[in-house]
């Protein structure tokens, strides 16, 4: 009785070993569940290591995209035209580098199913995108013609890629933080008018976006539409700060304010 | 700056309805499996025959719900993945109701492929996430530490060892996968809980002289044992 129950007990815990009492159907079940389970193996490998490859590319999209507005926001009087032509280089080398390797990993139909590992990539990209756009004629880069310049960009069925209407406004609800930087250090540098055309310009952004319907399939939208008055906000008070006070402080004072209050409310949050 | 949110306003006004139908089919999914498994439930207590004979009454239903889903979608490739979320869970029940109800009438596993045929649906088209169909399998091996103990309860003492032999195969099985650390390997780790719970089960009837005991005649496959040791 008790070899037995060892005898039994050791082979349920060495799953894998053929020698059992009255084994001939177990042992021949347990490869025919084996050799099925190594299909379905080798299908989530194959999933998971496309969805690694993607995640990989999409950080690269995500940092090399964030370089092109760091490289934006050091563009002044003095090297306006160079920064600006270094900028459009680096935003191209992100799309044809790393962009293109998220395309080519994608067939027709796997679009959706690997969309979590590449949305973050693509929302940095739009940022970057339109954030240079606006620098350069004040306007806002659509996605129709943002979706031009990546036709280029093929994937595994040779269809063009394409960047999602949902990552197209998450990355322009960003540009809108962006903006913001953009019109203080505008203010900052005695250059006024930079703060009231970001300001008509994101008000007219923010009117589009509080006008859209069923954004229950974007992940995120409503934080980022908080974000995006709270930027509002910020660039309303710098305008209003110009002109109610720039009559009398000189600019540097003005920044000073604004920066300290955006600290506060900062810290508040 | 306006043309381009017009169209924006369209275009999700057009996904948001695509989205809500797929959301209420996706809710009487839902409320329809609560019944199949409530219908199922009983097979801790009663007669196999009697539970099949309800379960499988659902089954043309449920394949109407699935086609349902499937027409919604069958215009816009690639868009299963977009919602998939709305009918995941449900899936996943779906699966192990099905295989359980397989495994009594079998004693078999019922694969990923049988399953889509069972529920009549083209992979092409509409079919079941891979993953979804293994959650379902890991559902199924956490009812089974119940089942026996209930089982044993009711006289049948077969059905311990060939549970824990049928878990066994299946664990065994499930291991060949490569698995990261997400919501799948959690699962998978149950697994190995319900065996032991099963391998204990056994070992009580065992170390009583059960097994060669009371319920000698009961034949070959425990289902048939089932059926005769309940009726009491």
């Amino acid at each position: 009785m008790e070899e037995q129950l060892f005898g039994t007990s050791l082979r349920i815990t060495t799953g894998n070993n053929n020698n059992n009492n009255n084994s001939g159907t177990v042992s021949k079940r347990e490869s025919v569940y084996c050799q099925q389970f190594q299909q379905y193996a080798h299908q989530l490998d194959a999933v998971n290591e496309k969805r690694e490859r993607i995640v990989k590319a999409s950080r690269d999209v995500t940092t090399s995209s964030k370089k092109v507005i760091f490289q934006i926001h050091r563009i002044n009087r003095a090297n306006r035209g160079a920064a600006l032509q270094q900028a459009e280089r680096d935003l191209h080398a992100v799309q044809s580098i790393h962009v293109r390797r998220v395309a080519q990993e994608l067939k027709a139909n796997e679009t959706w199913k690997y969309k979590r590992a590449f949305s973050p990539g693509m929302q940095e990209f739009v940022e970057a995108a339109t954030t240079l756009e606006f620098c350069k004629t004040g306007k806002l880069l659509t996605l129709q013609q943002l979706n031009a310049s990546l036709s280029h960009l093929k994937d595994v069925s040779d269809a063009p890629f394409s960047i999602s209407t949902g990552d197209y406004l998450l990355g322009v609800a960003d540009l809108t933080g962006e903006l913001m930087r953009l019109a203080i250090s505008g203010v900052a540098a005695g250059q006024r008018e930079v703060a009231i055309a970001v300001c008509g310009f994101v008000q007219a952004l923010y009117k589009g976006f509080s006008q859209l319907p069923n954004t229950v399939d974007i992940r995120g939208m409503p934080k980022k539409m908080d974000l995006m008055l709270q930027s509002l906000i910020k660039i309303e008070n710098t305008c209003y700060a110009v002109h109610v006070r720039g009559l009398e402080y000189p600019e540097d004072m003005i920044v000073n304010a604004l920066e300290h209050e955006e600290i506060d409310s900062d810290q508040e949050a | 700056m306006e043309e381009q949110f017009a169209e924006f306003r369209a275009e999700l006004d057009e996904t948001g309805s695509v989205y809500e139908q797929l959301r209420i089919i996706a809710a009487n999914l839902d409320s329809f499996i609560r019944l199949m498994q409530a219908a199922l439930m009983p097979i801790h207590h009663c007669s196999f025959p009697q539970v099949k004979e309800k379960v499988k009454g659902y089954m043309s239903d449920l394949c109407g719900l699935y086609a349902k889903l499937a027409h919604v979608i069958k215009d816009k490739p690639g868009q299963y993945y977009r919602y998939h979320d709305l009918w995941r869970n449900q899936t996943s029940t779906v699966v192990f109701v099905l295989a359980f109800l397989h495994w009594l009438d079998t004693g078999g596993l019922l694969t990923h492929t049988e399953t889509e045929a069972l529920l009549n649906l083209d992979p092409a088209v509409f079919g079941i996430d891979l993953e979804d169909y293994l959650i379902g399998l890991c559902s199924f091996s956490n009812e089974l530490p119940r089942y026996v103990v209930n089982r044993v309860t009711a006289g049948d003492y077969n059905c311990p060892k060939e549970v824990s032999t049928f878990l066994g195969d299946l664990y065994t099985a499930f291991r060949t996968l490569n698995l990261r650390n997400d919501h799948l390997r959690k699962r998978f780790d149950g697994i190995k809980y319900d065996l032991k719970k099963v391998e204990e089960v056994l070992y009580d009837v065992k170390i009583r002289g059960l097994l060669n005991g009371p319920s000698l005649q009961a034949t070959a496959t425990g289902h048939e044992s089932n059926v005769a040791t309940s009726h009491q």
